[in-house]
């Protein structure tokens, strides 16, 4: 039994052996397309994202089936989060966005 | 351009066989005979490097999406010792997450200051901003090359990726010549190797005869120039490396220094005429090797 789970828990590992990626840009209409992704290729359609401010949640939704997501540029500084997991948080500035 | 070389290898045998000759018969006064023979092996030694269509952008790994530049521009790029004038662009489009975007119109003509000469190029721009990989093809029109009374018609292809996530650098399109990189071209240290395949619609092309050539400077984007030699290479099989594929269409090949390196499988094209002459059907494909530091 000891074994198995051993086998288990490596092979959770090796789920994680990629990495996450996300990339944002301003689409110069007000609001703001973030796109997420893996190193090794793999979709991220479904995974959780938010915008963050002064430490809240403002902005809320899962990657779409082409591992985007589209949402209203906030006013101020802000924070987009990709967030496939523990270990696999990709956080970008607001500031680090152009068009 | 295999039967090219073929004959120029005859041309500097004979000439050898002519300075032999001339060795002997000294007292003659053959000195102009010799002078003669030198300088025409000099000159088909040096029309046997190797064209290299450039589909060139400063760099193919970027940090995240922008605006890039290319200069499609067809070159000698170690030697740099003559620029031809392209003859127009059949094809360019891009592929990204599977989606392929014609940009034929976007191409802008310039003109390209080589270190001997200038010749008629093309510019372009593109918002890389999606993530992932941005694969580029361009086909230019067959070029006419007088010294071998034949054409030529590189189809080339460079990869960019943004922000690291791989998507469509893999990708076999069926070109009539193509090389399918087995290693990201744009993420290699330099030292690494690239290996690729060589094909022709997607059916492989075993032992292609594959000429390797390093960007042996740098590209002056904003004034359309090329920089001078970076390198000086020990003999001419140095300038040109010439490589084979194995019996699988298969090849390796070391980057030994940071920069852009340019394969190209000689002949490998589905079409072997253009205007009733003999026509030179090659694949390109252009890595980027980045600097470990």
């Amino acid at each position: 039994m000891k074994k198995i789970i051993l086998i288990l828990a490596l092979l959770t590992g090796s789920l994680f052996a990629h990495s996450a990626i996300m990339s944002c840009f301003d689409n110069g209409d007000g609001t703001i397309t973030c796109e997420g992704g893996f190193s090794d290729g793999s979709s991220a359609s479904g995974v959780k994202f938010r915008v963050q401010q002064n430490g809240k949640a403002i902005f809320e939704a899962k990657m779409s089936e082409d591992s985007e997501v589209t949402f209203k540029k906030p006013s101020g500084s802000y924070t987009a989060v990709f967030d496939a997991g523990e270990g696999h948080q990709v956080l970008v500035k607001g500031s680090d966005i152009t068009e | 351009m295999r039967v090219i070389k073929t004959l120029i290898y005859i041309k500097k045998n004979h000439s050898m066989i002519v300075i032999l000759i001339t060795k002997i018969e000294r007292n003659k006064n053959m000195k102009k005979t010799l002078i003669k023979t030198v300088a025409i092996t000099a000159l088909l030694s040096s029309s046997a490097y190797a064209h290299f269509q450039m589909l060139y952008t400063p760099n193919t790994a970027l940090a995240k999406g922008k605006t890039i530049e290319f200069k499609h521009v067809f070159t000698h790029p170690f030697a740099d010792e003559h620029t031809m004038d392209m003859a127009g662009v059949e094809e360019f489009f891009v592929i990204n997450k599977e989606k392929k975007t014609d940009l034929k119109k976007t191409l802008k003509t310039i003109t390209f200051k080589g270190n001997h000469n200038s010749a008629k190029a093309y510019e372009s721009k593109y918002k890389a901003r999606k993530m992932g990989d941005h694969l580029f093809v361009m086909t230019p029109t067959p070029y006419f090359e007088k010294n071998e009374d034949a054409y030529i018609q590189q189809i080339t292809k460079t990869i960019v990726n943004v922000a690291g996530a791989p998507t469509d650098w893999d990708a076999e399109l069926g070109l009539k010549a193509e090389i399918v990189p087995l290693t990201k071209p744009y993420a290699i240290w330099e030292g690494g190797s690239f290996t690729g395949i060589v094909k022709s619609k997607g059916k492989v092309v075993p032992y292609a005869e594959i000429e390797v050539e390093y960007l042996n400077r740098d590209v002056d984007i904003k004034n359309n120039k090329m920089g001078k030699s970076r390198v000086d290479a020990p003999q001419d099989s140095f300038i040109t490396m010439t490589i084979k594929a194995n019996k699988d269409g298969e090849f390796t090949f070391a980057l030994p220094k940071a920069g852009f390196w340019g394969f190209c499988a000689l002949g490998v094209g589905s079409d072997k005429e253009y205007k009733g002459k003999e026509l030179s059907q090659d694949a390109v494909i252009w890595v980027e090797a980045k600097e470990m530091k």
